[in-house]
């Protein structure tokens, strides 16, 4: 049976839209990335999944249950706020246990859950302390364990990371792929930063402007985005869109960049539209080799790769890869060494095309 | 200009007889109080040297009317506490939380309220009143005091300050509106519960005017109106040491309220600059 | 937020009965006071409407005059000390010790009595035959001034008794804006080489002025509308010297039962007043726009 699934969901607040008819279906025990820029409807369509926001028209349906006409706390839904949201004025145990009471489940079985989930989090000697005691991981933690308690069919996750320093959210990045494991439930996290996505997600549902713009397993997304804002969004330094046009003939589209070299690239000539094209290239595909027909801007060494930020001879901006030990400096002449094989294209209205696969 | 640095002399000079021309008169009313009446009526003076004496504090205490004047006071400004917390926390958390029609035009006119000073009601409240025959009776005295747009006011900043997010997990942790309200906005209000619980009953147990027309039986006197009449009605009794030990007894009780709220008192203080 | 229709009747149910409260105790009396004011009425509910006329008798009434030019020279003589005092305080006891801990108590402690007693402490200090001054005064050989029967010095005495008893909240007001300026801007008025008094008046004090402005407001709204220390101290006396607006108003309603008149003098002071609390809303309005 499928997890959750939207059927057309829209949503605007006042004259402006913010949904414009997303419909996705979740796999049982899915853990799904909502990635996408702010404002881009992702956060939105957590809160109406949770049913703390309304949609103007669609269906919410979850193992079957349609559950967008329920109150937020009987959806069978449960929720680890941006900020925690945990309650200042309870202990650690009182705000685990606070939706279970409200839901009447007997106190023994309560005692029973708050201990399990304490335990699997490390936080059993933390029970009796309130939230203003404890540390930003610590009090991440408790908001995790008041999900666990209810045992819900569906986590959402909203920004979950995004409060804590660098080294916490390593680790913690590392505890939710843990817990995923532990839990017998779906998974929605809300995020904005493609990292987390790409490490924690079976899918991801790239959103921007009102819509969804991709839904796939994160490599495949990394691989083949579906369009250039996909292709903008998702990866590290971004990939390079440079206007291209279409030259010569043959199996395979061959295009001339703006300084004049030309690409060879893998992409099936067939099926390409007509209009000016973009050619996508990622920084693992432009390699700095000898020649000087690019200049360096900036260098970015990163100790075991070297990222090259330089700009054709027609002022276009590129990024480039080099190794760990580069000798590259800013203000230098190279010669930038394009993979054709791995190129994308981009047509006018945006949408993607991909070289063969040659294992697919 | 440094916190901790310390005064000048010279400021330090003038705050020390500022706090002693504040203080003499407090002093001065208790050694009267500590005097016998019949040595007070011969020279005032006599309060500078002993001997001193309770007895008129045992007067008070049994047989004078300012024990139940006390009691009367202590009803009244209770009552009219706890009313106004419950008033304006139900109102406050309603306009910082619920969407209902009206909901900002219904704000602003609490807040006109703020601008009516009560002398332009007294006069109307009190034959509306005299009509509903609430006069001399605790809720005639209570009910005036109920009425506090500023209440409101503090409480729905107060709520506003708490982050929605709460709200939503416990909607989602299941509440109903009355248990978010009750279990978890309500215990966050604590601190304003007490600024608004204490300004509430300073005002209450100070108020002197709706009480000096509303009660004019001595059964039904707050101690500001009891004190008041003993105050004009000296003359025939004479009894300064004993009317002096009324006054330190009537402030005793908010003495105390002042010393154990006075961190509150100052907060509150702090907030009413700032806004 | 979700809920609809059921937010809706929960909105009324948790406001409502504070704004049944507030209509019934405060709008509907301040419309029923306007309405008395155009009568002549007793207290025993008799009434005829009049129109304008207990206006008309109050701007020809030398009394309600007296009244009035009283409640001016009480509020002056309180508000300007008044505010100077409590801004020196606050300057003086803007300090994180102890000692000003203890000063900033004492300062506050009178501002907590209730006005009956503050009358009776001041009438025995005040008093010429029993008062302290006047055994300070005897002891040094001097003749004690007859604060409160002296035409020229009740005024005075029900100002000073007035001072003493509300300088706390206006110096907890000061002290709060102290505490609102950052405490860099002084750090960086050092590294100018400004020195104490520039400090002063170019930082903390225009820094201060909206609280100034509130303090002023607030104390003339307060004290345009002093009674309970005239009416208990020199029951407006000798013959009216010292009678504010309010206590005519109360002479006139409960002493004369002459309810639509005082009505009328009611409304004309709740004008002065309600114009008073606008120039502060203005005022502050104004001055914190001006400090963004």
């Amino acid at each position: 049976m499928p997890s959750l699934e939207l059927i057309d969901i829209r949503k605007a607040f006042g004259a402006t839209p913010v949904l414009d008819g997303v419909s996705l279906a979740m796999e049982a025990k899915e853990f799904i990335a909502f990635l996408g820029p702010s404002g881009s409807g992702k956060s939105t369509l957590l809160r109406i999944i949770a049913g703390l926001e309304t949609a103007d028209s669609g269906e919410v349906r979850l193992e079957g249950e349609r559950i967008d006409t329920l109150p937020p706390g009987r959806r069978g839904v449960a929720m680890v706020f941006q900020h925690y949201a945990l309650y200042p004025h309870m202990s650690v145990r009182e705000n685990m246990a606070f939706g279970l009471r409200n839901a009447k489940v007997p106190a023994d079985e309560i005692a029973r859950r708050v201990e399990q989930a304490a335990k699997v989090l490390e936080i059993e000697h933390q029970l009796d302390r309130k939230p203003a005691q404890m540390s930003g991981g610590q009090r991440q933690r408790v908001a995790i364990g008041r999900a666990i308690v209810k045992q819900p069919k569906l986590f959402l996750l909203d920004e979950p990371l995004s409060n804590l320093d660098a080294a916490l959210r390593m680790r913690t990045r590392i505890e939710l792929a843990q817990l995923r494991q532990r839990v017998d439930a779906a998974v929605i996290m809300v995020t904005h930063d493609q990292a987390e996505a790409m490490t924690l997600a079976d899918r991801m549902v790239v959103m921007n402007e009102r819509r969804i713009q991709q839904v796939g397993a994160p490599m495949d997304v990394y691989r083949r985005p579906a369009n250039a804002f996909v292709a903008r969004f998702v990866g590290s330094p971004a990939m390079t869109l440079a206007p291209a046009t279409l030259v010569g003939d043959g199996d395979y589209a061959r295009v001339r960049l703006g300084d004049g070299s030309e690409v060879a690239t893998r992409v099936p000539r067939a099926g390409l539209p007509e209009g000016p094209l973009e050619l996508g290239l990622r920084p693992e595909h432009v390699r700095v080799g000898d020649g000087d027909n690019a200049t360096v801007d900036l260098v970015e060494r990163l100790g075991e790769r070297t990222l090259v930020y330089a700009r054709l001879a027609d002022g276009r901006a590129i990024t480039a890869e080099d190794n760990g030990d580069s000798r590259v400096r800013i203000g230098d002449k190279v010669g930038l060494v394009i993979d054709g094989a791995a190129a994308h294209l981009f047509g006018p209205d945006g949408a993607g095309y991909h070289a063969e696969e040659p294992r697919a | 200009m440094n916190p901790r640095a310390r005064l000048s002399p010279a400021a330090l000079v003038a705050v020390t007889i500022g706090a002693a021309i504040m203080l003499a008169p407090l002093l001065w009313t208790i050694l009267l109080s500590l005097k016998a009446n019949s040595e007070l009526m011969r020279d005032t003076a006599s309060a500078f040297s002993g001997p001193y004496t309770l007895e008129n504090y045992r007067a008070i205490l049994v047989g004078s009317s300012v024990t139940h004047w006390l009691l009367n006071s202590l009803i009244v400004s209770l009552g009219t506490t706890a009313g106004v917390l419950i008033l304006c926390s139900l109102a406050g958390y309603g306009f910082a939380r619920l969407d209902f029609p009206f909901r900002r035009s219904l704000f602003v006119f609490v807040l006109l309220g703020l601008a009516i000073p009560e002398q332009a009601v007294i006069l109307p409240r009190h034959q509306l009143f005299a009509w509903l025959h609430l006069h001399n009776s605790y809720p005639g005295l209570i009910l005036p005091g109920l009425v506090a747009p500023f209440g409101v006011f503090f409480m729905t900043q107060y709520f506003r300050a708490i982050p929605v997010e709460l709200d939503e997990a416990a909607m989602l942790d299941g509440a109903s509106r009355f248990t978010l309200f009750w279990k978890v906005l309500l215990p966050l209000t604590r601190p304003a519960q007490a600024t608004l619980g204490v300004f509430t009953f300073l005002g209450s147990w100070n108020d002197y005017w709706w009480p000096l027309i509303s009660a004019t039986r001595s059964a039904r006197f707050t101690l500001t109106v009891g004190l008041a009449s003993a105050q004009m009605n000296y003359a025939q009794t004479s009894g300064l040491g004993f009317l002096m030990a009324q006054a330190v007894f009537a402030s005793l009780p908010i003495l105390i309220v002042y010393i154990i709220f006075q961190k509150q008192i100052v907060a509150a203080m702090a907030g009413a600059a700032v806004r | 937020m979700t809920g609809g229709r059921r937010d809706r009747l929960a909105g009324f149910a948790f406001v409502g009965p504070f704004l049944a409260l507030y209509a019934f105790l405060l709008i509907y009396p301040l419309f029923m006071g306007i309405g008395l004011s155009f009568h002549r009425a007793d207290l025993f509910g008799a009434r005829r409407f009049v129109g304008f006329e207990n206006y008309a008798r109050a701007f020809a009434d030398p009394i309600a005059w007296q009244a009035l030019w009283n409640t001016f020279k009480l509020t002056v003589l309180i508000v300007l000390p008044l505010t100077a005092i409590t801004l020196a305080l606050a300057l003086a006891l803007n300090r994180a010790t102890r000692g000003a801990a203890i000063f900033r108590g004492i300062f506050f402690a009178s501002s907590v009595l209730s006005v009956t007693i503050v009358t009776l402490i001041w009438r025995f200090i005040l008093t010429p035959d029993a008062g302290l001054v006047a055994k300070i005064v005897t002891t040094l050989g001097g003749t004690p001034p007859p604060f409160l029967s002296d035409p020229n010095l009740t005024i005075p005495a029900l100002a000073i008794t007035t001072i003493w008893w509300s300088v706390g909240f206006p110096m907890m007001l000061f002290l709060a804006g102290l505490q609102q300026i950052p405490a860099d801007m002084y750090e960086a008025a050092a590294l100018d080489n400004a020195g104490p008094w520039t400090r002063l008046f170019k930082i903390t004090l225009p820094s201060l002025r909206r609280t100034l402005i509130l303090v002023i407001m607030l104390q003339t709204a307060a004290q345009l509308q002093l009674f309970g220390q005239a009416q208990l101290l020199t029951a407006g006396g000798p013959s009216g010297a010292s009678r504010p607006v309010v206590l005519l108003i109360f002479e006139v309603a409960f002493g004369r039962w002459e309810l639509g008149y005082a009505a009328a003098l009611a409304e004309l002071l709740f004008l002065l007043v309600l114009s008073v609390t606008f120039i502060q809303y203005w005022a502050v309005g104004r001055a914190a726009k001006e400090e963004r």
